[in-house]
């Protein structure tokens, strides 16, 4: 009890996430827009606290049993939250059928958040496994929450199937964890390296990876991504792309670089080629979407590949490049995201609904032409940034063909990035009348978009908080 | 006045997004462009009272100034000005063709829908270029010069109501940033080994010699910089996006695609010339690239017929040239054909966009006679080819002249192969000029209908002209220009020296060149009988069809796109069919598959069972069913008694 402070963030969300859950019953229909504001509100108390938590270490960080408390996961849980209030803020403009069960939509994403939350503090397996499994739990439902659509049942199943199957490798994986070590705490085995040759361990470290390359879909884990991403309502699709990827690759990065550190496992070539395989498989299969949705999977996952090349380094400069990455990300994704829910919310998801953009909105199609010049690494955008301590951190390293192979791949993103922004800037419109946005996706856009651009033309402040946010207590 | 250059760069920037978001009036009756011009004057102003304090000493160079940018990977990095001979006669060049075209423009775009939109994009473009120029790290320059290409890229499909501009746009960006794949991971190599980008700072790491970096460092540095400003630059084998860039507006082919933008390679590898003094192998390549860049492009001129792509074909010639200057090691020289390149380019291209002004078509074979239609565009374009050519005393000549001795000194072989190129530019330039203005015309609506443009095009076609005529002039008195533009001061004075020991009969080469492409010209086209031009064409026609295929470079690529696209395609149908098939169909199989075996199991075996155990215990069951009176509750007593039991059991053993 002594230090459960700690979790305040937590015990905010969760709390709130069952009261939407109560209060849906209470709030006429016409009124259920309210929930989604409580949801807000939530998700900004919590941000809150983690500012005390940042401003005041000696009381709000340490470490319990189960969870520790440090910069960087302090660094992440921001992450998770700002992804969180950007989605918010996306859902409350995003056309839904009806406005049924907010409250449990809003509830669902409170309560993925705190998992999320929960796992980039986590130290223990266990406490790993559950809180992946809130995340993997509660998103299985938003995926599926458009009840009247086949596809979006569809893509749900699948991303259920799949998920299944991950965790009961990677509980598999723990149990294997325990018959090794005797333990489930990541901080206990300190002869850690004693087991490193054993099979047994490698075996159990193996099958923890499968489970954490599911939450953040990398290749040959990705499979659900496209559809699942396709068959969510848009913002859970934003959420999705952003949150459990940005907590997933925390998770990994305390466990992989630090914990138990791959290169003592001698399992670097291995990450190297998983990256290399991740954003390889994304970027060439993206080129032949023609739905903008399955677009940024595609893209989401070679995005995931590029952070990747943090692990292989598994020294502070990649850690940094991960956590700079994280956070451009976050930004530029959610900010495409949001132009698609815009378009979206009228004229679907095709490709060919951006037709002539710039001769309707030309603010809109600019700000996109941002964020997709963003993820492909143009400077000065803050992607170019992130993209160049990443690759940096792979030189200095000494990993030339892995730098090589990342600079190939974003030259062969810019392709199918720049389809769109052809559709946008060289095609005639096929309406004429300007996309429509609410006061809440104007401003989350251009929250973005000032972001994008800040991280990218003044690096500075954004790199000095991650530079002191790659430190992890134990 | 050198202290605030920064704002030519900022000024347009900013002048852009005013035109941009300015104002909803998109036609011509907007003021908004006005902006961009008077803003472009400004900044052409700033930049020759920067040349005057350059040359005259006023100034002190190089101008150095940075502000503290980010911290990466521990060291401090800068933004900032660095401004030396080379970025001042470079700001000239790109300020001073940018006003023209921007006035001309004016003219030329006056009818067009997107009219506002146009000057944004002209400003935006401006003003990345001038911060690619002024800027003093390497990190700051490439993100300009990703600016660059992408502004080059939305005017490239300017008028994207056909198909062929805007794949002409997208093939540019790709194929450039095939190039800057090279650049970043030439950037990546320089930062291991030296930690910082500044320009200022680098030649010391350069110079530190062998202990301090691998020697192979320089050399990969080199190559890979080269790779990015062959991109650019539009060198072999990356050329082939500039011939289809001239889809764009004309003036902006003339700013971007012949003056400034092309130029940015060039201007790289001369930023960046230390990295090769290091590295000779690497200045070589850069020397060979130029060299065979040169003398292809110029045989494709040959047997162009649309007016701009010879022109392209043309800039990516003479831009092999500057690349051939700077790779033998004549500094000087290769930035002194940059300079004047700069003004004979875009005077070229700017008569080039009056006549199709005028005609309403590109191809030359429906022009011919319009020198009695438009004498000012006419003369002003035979200026531009004779200063292009090299007829003595104009500036291409003793650009040329410059670079050509350098390659002399560095390798008479490549000097005649350097010459033949230069005959080849007189014969395809005059042959553009002949056909399109003597002769008979051959398509005598379009002659009828043509007619001479207004001043506000004109005037800037008289400025560039006299450029063209006595820019050279004017820089090489004295030594000006080498004077400013030198790498180093013992090179100047070796320079000097050599040029002094150069054998005499070298100029005369050039000028022979000159007279030889000029004869050869007027022979086949210039008289208005073009049946030798035709039985010509007719019997080498196997070459001909090799030129116009541009030696297949253009298939090479595309089928490396196909490869890419078809790899794509196979790797989608792997995840959609296989993948799918696996692991949800196959899921469900599987899992149909288990529930048939269950239910024969449960059929066969489980019923059965249940049957025959049923039977028996009814049997059983009657006599039992007395025992226990058949009430529920009395069901669970004994299931809780016998869990009692075994959990006793297993608890006292």
């Amino acid at each position: 009890m002594e230090n459960l402070r700690l979790l305040i963030p937590e015990i905010v969300l969760s709390a709130m996430a069952l009261l939407l859950m109560l209060a849906e019953l209470f709030i006429p229909r016409r009124h259920s827009r309210i929930l989604l504001h409580l949801a807000l509100l939530a998700s900004a108390a919590a941000l809150g606290t983690l500012g005390l938590a940042a401003s005041n270490p000696a009381v709000y960080q340490g470490a319990g049993s189960l969870w520790v408390v440090d910069p960087m996961s302090l660094f992440f849980k921001v992450i998770v939250l700002a992804a969180t209030i950007l989605v918010l803020m996306l859902a409350v403009d995003a056309r839904r059928d009806d406005d049924a069960h907010l409250g449990s939509f809003a509830g669902l994403i409170l309560l993925a958040s705190a998992g999320m939350m929960l796992l980039v503090s986590a130290v223990d397996l266990l406490m790993v496994f559950l809180s992946l499994e809130l995340i993997s739990i509660s998103s299985f439902i938003l995926v599926g929450f458009e009840r009247g659509d086949i596809k979006s049942a569809e893509g749900a199943l699948k991303y259920y199937l799949i998920g299944a199957f991950s965790s009961a490798l990677m509980v598999f994986g723990i149990s294997l964890f325990y018959g090794a070590t005797g333990t489930t705490h990541l901080l206990k085995p300190v002869p850690q390296f004693g087991y490193a040759s054993s099979a047994l361990f490698l075996l159990s470290t193996l099958m923890m990876l499968a489970g954490f390359g599911f939450k953040i879909s990398m290749a040959p884990f990705h499979l659900w991504v496209p559809d699942a991403y396709e068959a969510a309502p848009t913002p859970i699709t934003t959420f999705l792309s952003i949150a459990p990827k940005a907590a997933g690759l925390a998770m990994m990065l305390r466990v992989f670089t630090k914990l138990i550190p791959h290169p003592a496992l001698e399992m670097t070539a291995l990450f190297s080629f998983l990256a290399m395989l991740t954003m390889t498989v994304g970027n060439l299969t993206a080129i032949r979407q023609n739905n903008i949705k399955r677009l940024l999977a595609y893209s989401s996952i070679a995005q995931a590949g590029y952070m990747l090349i943090g692990f292989v380094t598994a020294d502070a400069f990649g850690r940094e490049g991960v956590l700079l990455y994280a956070l451009a990300y976050l930004f530029m994704n959610a900010g495409a995201f949001a132009v698609a829910i815009a378009i979206g919310n009228e004229e679907g998801y095709e490709l060919e609904a951006y037709d002539g953009l710039a001769q309707r909105s030309l603010g809109l199609a600019v700000v996109m032409a941002f964020f997709l010049l963003s993820l492909a690494g143009i400077p000065p955008l803050a992607g170019f940034v992130g993209k160049f301590y990443l690759f940096g951190a792979a030189v200095q390293s000494g990993f030339y063909g892995l730098a090589v192979v990342a600079v190939l791949n974003s030259v062969v993103s810019v392709y199918y990035y720049m389809r769109v922004t052809y559709h946008m800037f060289f095609l005639p419109p096929r309406a004429t009348a300007p996309a429509q946005m609410g006061l809440y996706l104007y401003s989350g856009l251009a929250l973005a978009a000032v972001a994008v651009i800040l991280i990218g033309v003044y690096p500075e402040p954004f790199l000095s908080v991650v530079k002191s946010s790659a430190e992890m207590i134990p | 006045m050198i202290k605030h250059v920064h704002w030519i760069a900022l000024l347009p920037l900013i002048a852009s997004v005013v035109i941009l978001l300015g104002s909803r009036d998109n036609t011509e009756k907007s003021r908004l462009p006005l902006l961009g011009v008077a803003v472009m004057g400004w900044c052409l102003l700033h930049s020759l009272l920067i040349l005057a304090g350059v040359l005259s000493g006023r100034a002190e160079v190089p101008f150095y100034r940075t502000l503290p940018w980010f911290e990466f990977g521990g060291f401090e990095m800068t933004l900032g000005v660095l401004i030396d001979g080379t970025a001042a006669f470079m700001l000239v060049v790109v300020t001073l063709v940018s006003f023209l075209v921007q006035v001309y423009s004016l003219g030329y775009m006056h009818a067009d829908p997107r009219f506002k939109r146009y000057f944004a994009y002209l400003s935006f473009f401006s003003a990345s270029m001038l911060g690619l120029v002024i800027s003093s790290n390497l990190m700051a320059l490439f993100a300009c010069w990703e600016l660059v290409g992408v502004s080059s890229y939305l005017l490239i499909g300017f008028w994207f109501e056909g198909d062929a501009p805007a794949y002409a746009g997208k093939k540019a960006f790709i194929t450039t940033k095939l190039g800057d794949l090279g650049f970043f991971v030439g950037l990546l190599l320089l930062f291991a080994y030296a930690q910082t980008f500044d320009l200022k700072m680098l030649p010391l790491h350069f110079q530190m010699g062998p202990g301090h970096m691998p020697a192979w460092v320089p050399t990969a540095v080199g190559v890979l910089l080269l790779c990015g400003a062959a991109g650019k630059s539009a060198q072999v084998p990356l050329f082939v996006w500039l011939p289809d860039a001239m889809e764009g507006p004309t003036p902006v082919s003339a700013l971007i695609h012949a003056a400034t933008m092309v130029a940015a390679g060039v201007y790289l590898v001369a930023r960046t010339y230390f990295i090769y003094q290091a590295a000779p192998m690497a200045l070589e390549a850069v020397a060979w690239v130029g060299l065979i860049t040169a003398a292809l492009a110029a045989t494709m001129a040959v047997a162009a017929y649309d007016i701009k792509r010879v022109l392209a074909f043309s800039t990516v010639s003479q831009l092999g040239f500057m690349m051939l200057g700077l790779g033998v090691g004549g500094y000087t020289s290769g930035l002194f054909h940059l300079t004047t390149h700069g003004c004979f380019k875009a005077l070229l291209f700017l008569c080039a966009g009056s006549v199709i002004h005028a005609v309403h078509t590109n191809d030359m074979r429906q022009m011919g006679g319009l020198s009695k239609k438009m004498p000012e565009t006419f003369i002003t374009m035979l200026i531009g080819a004779f200063a292009i050519a090299g007829f003595p005393f104009l500036s291409g000549w003793f650009s040329k002249e410059a670079i050509l001795h350098d390659v002399y000194r560095f390798s008479p072989a490549m000097w005649c192969a350097a010459l033949a190129t230069a005959a080849l530019t007189a014969f395809y330039m005059f042959r553009l000029v002949f056909l399109t203005f003597l002769g008979i015309s051959r398509d005598h609506p379009r002659w009828e209908h043509a007619g001479e443009s207004p001043p506000v095009m004109t005037v800037p076609l008289w400025i560039l002209a006299a450029l063209s005529i006595f820019a050279g002039l004017a820089l090489e008195h004295n030594g000006i220009f080498a004077g400013a533009v030198c790498f180093g001061p013992a090179a100047a004075a070796e320079g000097a020296e050599a040029v002094a020991h150069a054998p005499n009969w070298l100029a005369w080469g050039a000028v022979g060149a000159f007279a030889l492409g000029l004869a050869a010209a007027w022979r086949l086209y210039g008289t208005g009988d073009l049946s030798l031009a035709s039985s010509l064409k007719r019997s080498l026609a196997g070459v001909f069809d090799i030129l116009e295929d541009r030696y297949g470079f253009d298939r090479f690529f595309l089928a490396l796109v196909r490869a890419s696209d078809s790899l794509a395609a196979a790797l989608y149908w792997f995840d959609s069919n296989i993948i799918d098939a696996i692991f949800v169909d196959g899921w469900a199989l599987a899992t149909r598959a288990l529930a048939e075996v269950q239910r024969f199991f449960d059929d066969f075996f489980v019923d059965g069972a249940v049957d025959g155990v049923g039977a028996l215990t009814r049997d059983g069951g009657l006599g039992l069913s007395r025992l226990m009176a058949g009430k529920v509750q009395e069901y669970l007593l004994f299931v809780a008694l016998a869990v009692s039991l075994f959990a006793t059991f297993i608890m006292t053993r």
